[in-house]
């Protein structure tokens, strides 16, 4: 259930987060960084944290809400090989812009979750892989894994436990499609960030072909305060199947853009009124794009709708990696679109026919259908090149480049031929 | 450590090469480094010219397709030099929706050059990047990597002139 | 066994197969572009999406493995609606220009636009344009035709092992690019036309000569290397245009030698009309005057016989049947490449399939450049590779072999018998000892390092090894080889059903002719010294070339000022320039013939292309040719001959029955009783000369190539080279200097290479370098200054 006042819920990841310099391991600690850690590693066994994760209906926090424990228990033991853990910093999903936060404000917080993780897992490798914009946040990561280090929190025998890990901040170099899972592990092998098809899936053939998980920062920063508080208290909070609090990114036409972790289930609406501000035009928006800019759109008639997984599907759309764009009244949606084909068209990875055709397709069509100098046939072609996209690749990078084009075909027919044919207004 | 110097001979100082061996070690396999060492070469030799590209394969020991590929596929790996200052702004939905194609054309003005040039005396290039992935701040101009939220004409004017000033002393 | 329905039949497959390869072994028609069944999956097409009951969305069925109970559809509308949009997506930048592209008739493209395509593209924005590039002297680009499928990225990574192919860029920039600067070397490079499902990377050389549907095919086999690979020989008339793989043989591929020899069978080297000297000019006779001509060279002559170990079994038998009539005393020889001919322990061929050899545990590559000698051999060992097995190597030179290779050392082949009895005395020390063990040991004194690696191979539970030329070579091959017989005797791995031991033959139908001629063959050397030392008064040679190959040129120029020649065969050659008479014998692509490869699988030629000229099979000629000289004609029929055939060699008697010839397997000669020790070598020179087998050079077929010898320039390597150690020793620069040997002195070009054995000199250009290719041992000497 939801507590009457959501703001009364402890935050998860962004417990410490406004604390001055908790980055440095000095004050994260004097605020309870790594105090669990020593518990868990002397009294926790591998398959009890996976029953607390399991407990605790933690879901992936990256895109796909696949549940976290469950995720780890695929991992085949005694293989033979080594398995390793992958944390996706890659964060390229327009709108997102939350795993940001936490590794620049609170990076001992992934550092600690990684650690559990990478224990519950038996990992002697890990690695974050962060896009490589984020060079700021990691060189912070970087510090922070140095003094980890330094701190005998990283490293051989942690802690005296018996457990060794190391931790590797990896950067990408510009390309979204490093955030698919599949792509991340080609590029951490130093490839083309090109997803591989599945089946095997990572956790049985992943990095080196070795067992592999791949998780969000966000879901990695969630396992301390899981393992601390237990997965029952973690279970209690949101609603059931859409458990715990989830950062949402709110960008757009809001008066205060930013992140905000509330308890899931908070709806949209309140979440826009009630902490970003409202909206900078209007009462109600146009659009909201729920999860990342390849999730489809809503319109003001799902204004309430319950920000959980569920709730997002039931409305239509996808949860995603929960980042919200808002558009008001004055929004150009068209350009919107557009701008966004472009993306898709650029962030393709160029593998599959018809993501890699579909997408340039699309952008330009939608360049002229912007410009107004389309016909009718364009617009049947909008719908079906992106229809037989989605669903149809490796990777669902093409259903992402669908989702916007179908989103306005569907909501604003009218508006789209107008424009198209330059009869616009 | 003196750039001029790397930039003429293109290949890895011996204290590079050092870490670089380190850095191999980090990994299961040599390749892994690939995107590391790119990074480094590019900030030693400028940018990834043939021949670069080449001494990275040796050093990793490497086929050159396969350091093509990676430097062909990832955007921020350039084979061409580029200005002192590089101004990527997102246009992106996020910045967007909050004025990024104007700021754009403010840039593109008061710098005389279109986008993905660089200005005559070799100080500014500008360029129009995805999602920033910091659009709570948008918009957002990432000058040499470095993030700048919520930049207006006005701000941008400043921090402009602020690098004229400092005149590619990075 | 898996069961699953597909479009409502029920079909079994193995399990892990994937529903396409379920599709295709079951006779349902689904679509394919990127899907080869040699190459990984890339699943990146999409064009072979299917319909599983029960999931949300159609799946790629070249990477879905099958599962029990599945069901599957490939034909809904829906399906067809993807398939179209496949095909619309595809075409959007592909040029209209099928009239003009080489591939048109034979592109999956064109097939599937007209049986899954719409009628019209929508696509109106400009299309993008793209850069062609360098693939080596047999691939055309056009790269804008590229439908992006990626097959030969995987065929140059997986099969060639170059990896010079690759995908550069992303999104719609994507594109498939070589390295610009550096053209693909491959030796397999002519298979990249046949990946490709479009007219993207296109048969140089047959470039606007031909169209597909002008061809008629012709089944053959390739005899130009003992890989011996079914071939379809596509004419145009009695012209040869193309050879081609055929699919579904042992072998997808063929190599770039077997291919691109085709214009050979039309070049003006070939021997067409039967010829006699007359002024010092070959002129063009009859037949019955060439006879004349022969017969009173050969009549109450003492003669001798060399001819090439390519011919059919029916040819070889006709020359024995020949000579037993006619020349009952007569030195014959048949292989080039040769020196010692006492009985080998194991005598040339395999023991195993090539595909017994990419499942062994262990494979170990004894002096031989596999990858000129053997190109297919080697791109299975570059399979193994793939699959984590290991490859190990000892022998004189780093040779090229595009794959890692897990143990390697570079030695002198005098060095040989060190080498064996270092494996014997840890093989011995790990309890596994033969008879012969001793005797050998104490034959040799020293002991090599290199080895280990071939005692730590002979541990696996099977271990092939693949004993190349280097010691077939060898002035005492016989022991060398009685040694290895020896260690595969110990460590288990010389009995029948896993026998590992396979000498690299030179040439086809090698087991054959062990049998057939095992108890009158001498060295070419021999005859040459013979029939230099008046011991002949002339020479027969058929379809060889000893000026041009192997080991004796300087020999054999010796003993044809001497004593007439009399050629008989298809291409000229060097030799030719030499004949008192020439008599025309067809080439492979023109009879039918009976061929027994290396590892003695049989092959059957029945559909030959009518002769150029006047060129007869040649067991025709020799019968003939018995007939002239008044002896008893054998055989008159090719069912007579073939009779004749099965007397000598009761194995083959399946061999033209269609179902039974599949099942054939000759195996190579054994001589159980043949064991030899190192002999006392006293080396007269300091370095062990290696000759370079160039598969762009060596053969008279290769030579009468225009293709081929063109593609010889871009693999050439300087003509001598050495270890710098070796020139460092003796003081020397690379440069011109003299290579002294029992010859005398030669003025040479030396170079250096850190592959090169310290110690040998390597002859990188047999032929080119002329009289070296008779030494075995040799010295370098400051030049003349
Ligand atoms: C095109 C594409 C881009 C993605 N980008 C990201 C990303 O930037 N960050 C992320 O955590 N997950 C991303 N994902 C999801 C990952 O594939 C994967 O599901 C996730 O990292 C798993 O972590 P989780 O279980 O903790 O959510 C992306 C998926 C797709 C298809
Ligand atoms: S759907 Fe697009 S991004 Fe995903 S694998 Fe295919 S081509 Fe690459
Ligand atoms: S054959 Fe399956 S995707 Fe190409």
């Amino acid at each position: 259930m939801i507590p009457s006042d959501p703001k009364q819920v402890k935050q998860i990841c962004f417990d410490r987060i406004d604390i001055p310099d908790v980055n440095t391991l000095a004050v994260a600690r004097k605020h309870g960084a790594y105090a669990f850690l020593p518990t868990v590693l002397k009294e926790f066994t591998a398959a009890k944290i996976v029953d607390e994760m399991k407990l605790s209906g933690l879901r992936g926090r990256g895109g796909a809400g696949f549940p976290t424990g469950l995720k780890w228990s695929f991992v085949p033991r005694n293989t033979g090989k080594p398995t390793y853990l992958l944390c996706n910093a890659d964060e390229g999903e327009p709108g997102t812009f939350k795993d940001r936060d936490i590794m620049r404000f609170d990076p001992h917080l992934l550092i600690e979750g990684m650690i559990m993780a990478g224990f519950a897992l038996n990992v002697r490798d890990a690695y974050i892989y962060v896009r490589g914009e984020f060079l700021h946040e990691a060189n912070v990561m970087n510090e922070a894994i140095r003094e980890a280090y330094a701190a005998n929190l990283l490293g051989e025998n942690i802690l005296g436990s018996g457990y060794s890990m190391h931790l590797t901040v990896h950067r990408g170099a510009g390309a979204y499609i490093c955030g698919e899972e599949t792509a991340l592990i080609e590029s951490l092998e130093g490839k083309p960030g090109r997803p591989r098809f599945k089946p095997p899936f990572p956790a049985v053939e992943g990095f080196y072909r070795c067992p592999t998980v791949v998780n969000n920062v966000e879901t990695l920063a969630t396992v301390p305060a899981i393992l601390e508080h237990g997965g029952a208290w973690h279970a209690a909070i949101g609603v059931p199947n859409n458990t715990g609090c989830k950062i949402f990114s709110v960008s757009g036409h809001v008066n205060k853009p930013g992140n905000y972790e509330v308890p899931m289930g908070t709806s949209l609406k309140t979440l826009i009124e009630e902490y970003c501000g409202g909206l900078q035009h209007g009462s109600v928006p146009k659009v909201v794009i729920p999860g990342g800019s390849s999730t489809p759109w809503l319109t003001a008639e799902h204004y309430e709708a319950p920000l959980t997984y569920d709730g997002m599907i039931k409305a239509g759309s996808m949860l995603g990696s929960g980042a919200i764009i808002v558009m008001d009244e004055t929004a150009d949606l068209i350009a919107v679109t557009r701008r966004l084909a472009h993306f898709y068209a650029h962030e393709s990875c160029g593998q599959c026919t018809p993501c890699r055709e579909g997408t340039g397709w699309l952008e330009r069509i939608m360049i002229r259908v912007e410009n107004g100098q389309a016909c009718a046939e364009d617009i049947q072609v909008l719908s079906d090149a992106a229809t037989h996209m989605a669903g149809r690749t490796i990777c669902a990078l093409a259903d992402g480049a669908a989702a916007p084009i179908l989103s306005m075909l569907k909501h604003f027919p009218d508006e789209v031929r107008a424009r198209a044919l330059g009869k616009a207004a | 450590m003196s750039a001029a110097v790397s930039i003429n001979s293109h290949r890895f100082s011996e204290a590079r090469l050092a870490e670089i061996a380190e850095l191999v070690k980090r990994y299961p396999g040599a390749q892994s480094a690939l995107m590391p060492v790119l990074y480094m070469a590019q900030e030693d030799f400028g940018y990834l010219s043939m021949d670069v590209q080449q001494h990275v394969a040796d050093v990793l020991g490497l086929r050159l397709m396969q350091v093509r590929e990676v430097v062909t596929f990832y955007t921020m790996f350039r084979e061409k030099p580029c200005g002192t200052y590089l101004l990527e702004v997102c246009t992106n939905a996020g910045c967007m929706l909050n004025g990024a194609n104007e700021l754009v054309a403010h840039m593109c003005e008061t710098l005389g050059i279109k986008v993905g040039e660089t200005t005559d005396d070799g100080l500014f290039t500008v360029a129009e990047v995805e999602c920033a992935g910091a659009c709570g701040g948008a918009p957002v101009v990432q000058v040499n990597h470095t993030y700048h939220e919520k930049v207006t004409p006005e701000t941008m004017d400043a921090l402009i002139t602020q690098m004229r000033a400092d005149g590619g002393a990075v | 066994m898996t069961s699953l329905f597909i479009n409502d039949q029920e079909v079994e497959v193995t399990p892990g197969t994937s529903i396409l390869e379920a599709c295709r072994q079951n006779d349902f028609d689904v679509p394919y572009f990127c899907y080869h069944p040699e190459l990984s999956v890339a699943a990146n097409c999409r064009m072979c999406l299917v319909e599983v009951e029960g999931w949300p969305k159609p799946a790629a069925s070249c990477c879905t493995p099958v599962s029990e109970g599945m069901k599957v559809k490939t034909q809904t509308e829906s399906l067809k609606k993807d398939r179209q949009m496949v095909m619309e997506y595809l075409l959007i930048h592909h040029p209209l220009d099928c009239p003009v592209c080489d591939q048109g008739g034979s592109c999956k493209l064109q097939d599937y636009a007209l049986d899954h395509g719409a009628s019209k593209g929508r696509y109106a924005e400009p299309k993008r344009a793209v850069v062609n590039y360098e693939l080596g002297p047999f691939v055309n680009t056009c790269m804008t035709r590229c439908i992006h499928c990626t097959r030969c990225v995987r065929f140059a990574d997986e099969v060639a092992g170059t990896g010079d192919i690759g995908i550069l860029n992303r999104s719609d920039h994507m594109s498939i690019a070589g390295i610009v600067e550096e053209a693909l070397e491959s030796e397999l490079s002519g298979n990249l036309p046949d990946i490709c499902p479009v007219g993207a990377l296109l048969d140089k050389p047959s470039h606007d000569v031909s169209r597909p549907w002008e061809m008629s095919h012709h089944k053959s086999t390739c005899t130009q290397c003992p890989n011996g690979c079914d071939i379809h020989i596509e004419s145009r008339g009695d012209e040869v245009m193309r050879i081609r793989p055929i699919a579904g043989s042992p072998e997808p591929w063929i190599c770039d030698r077997g291919r691109y020899v085709y214009d050979a069978f039309r070049s003006d080297a070939r021997i067409l009309e039967p010829a006699v000297r007359r002024d010092g000019e070959l002129q063009s006779v009859g037949w019955d005057e060439a006879f004349d001509r022969v017969v009173s060279l050969l009549k109450d002559k003492r003669v001798g016989i060399l001819f090439s170990p390519d011919w059919s079994v029916e040819g070889h038998t006709a020359i024995r049947m020949m000579r037993d009539t006619l020349f009952p005393d007569a030195k014959v020889a048949f292989d080039l490449h040769r020196r010692d001919m006492r009985p080998f322990a194991f005598e040339e061929g395999l023991s195993m399939t090539t595909a017994q050899i990419e499942a062994a545990d262990q494979v170990v590559v004894l002096g031989s450049d596999l990858r000129q000698r053997l190109p297919l051999l080697m791109q299975r060992l570059r399979k193994r590779g793939h699959a984590g097995k290991p490859v190990s190597r000892i022998g004189a030179m780093n040779y090229r072999t595009n794959m890692e290779i897990s143990n390697d050392a570079i030695i002198r082949p005098r060095d040989w018998p060190a080498v064996i009895a270092r494996a014997m005395e840890q093989v011995r020390d790990l309890g596994k000892t033969a008879a012969g063990f001793d005797a050998w040991l104490a034959a040799v004194p020293a002991r090599h390092e290199a080895g280990k690696i071939l005692a730590d191979a002979l541990m696996a539970e099977s271990c092939a090894l693949l004993v190349g030329e280097e010691i077939r070579s060898d002035n005492d091959a016989a022991a060398l080889i009685s040694g290895l017989d020896l260690l595969m005797r110990a460590c288990g791995h010389a009995e029948t059903g896993s026998d590992g031991r396979n000498l690299i033959p030179e040439g086809m139908s090698a087991q054959i002719l062990s049998s057939v001629f095992a108890d009158v063959r001498v060295s070419a050397g021999d005859l040459f010294a013979a029939a230099g030392a008046g011991e002949l008064d002339a020479i027969v040679v058929v379809g060889s070339d000893p000026l041009g190959d192997g080991l004796f040129p300087t020999a054999a120029t010796a003993a044809l000022d001497k004593v007439p020649l009399i050629q008989i065969g298809s291409i000229a050659g060097r030799i030719g320039e030499r004949a008192e008479v020439q008599l025309p014998a067809a080439a492979y692509s023109e009879t039918e013939g009976t061929f027994v490869n290396m590892e003695g699988r049989v092959r059957v030629a029945t559909n030959p292309i009518r002769s150029l000229g006047q060129e007869r099979p040649l067991w025709k000629v020799m019968m003939r040719l018995v007939q002239v000289m008044g002896g008893e004609v054998p055989v008159v029929s090719l069912d007579e001959l073939r009779a004749a055939i099965v007397a000598r060699v009761p194995e083959l008697a399946g061999a033209w029955s269609a179902t039974e010839q599949d099942k054939l397997l000759l195996a190579p000669r054994r001589n159980r009783t043949s064991s030899f020790t190192p002999s006392k070598q006293k080396h007269a020179f300091d370095l062990d000369v290696v000759s370079r087998y160039s598969m762009y050079r060596e053969g008279m077929w290769v030579r009468a190539s225009k293709l081929l010898s063109e593609a010889a320039m871009l693999h050439c390597l300087d003509d001598l080279l050495v270890h710098p150690d070796t020139l460092a020793e003796a003081g020397l620069q690379p440069g011109e200097m003299v290579v002294r040997s029992f010859l005398g002195e030669t003025a040479c070009h030396v170079g250096v290479r850190e592959d090169v054995s310290p110690g040998v000199l390597f002859v990188s250009r047999r032929g080119v370098a002329g009289a070296l290719s008779d030494l075995d041992v040799a010295s370098l000497a400051g030049g003349q200054s």
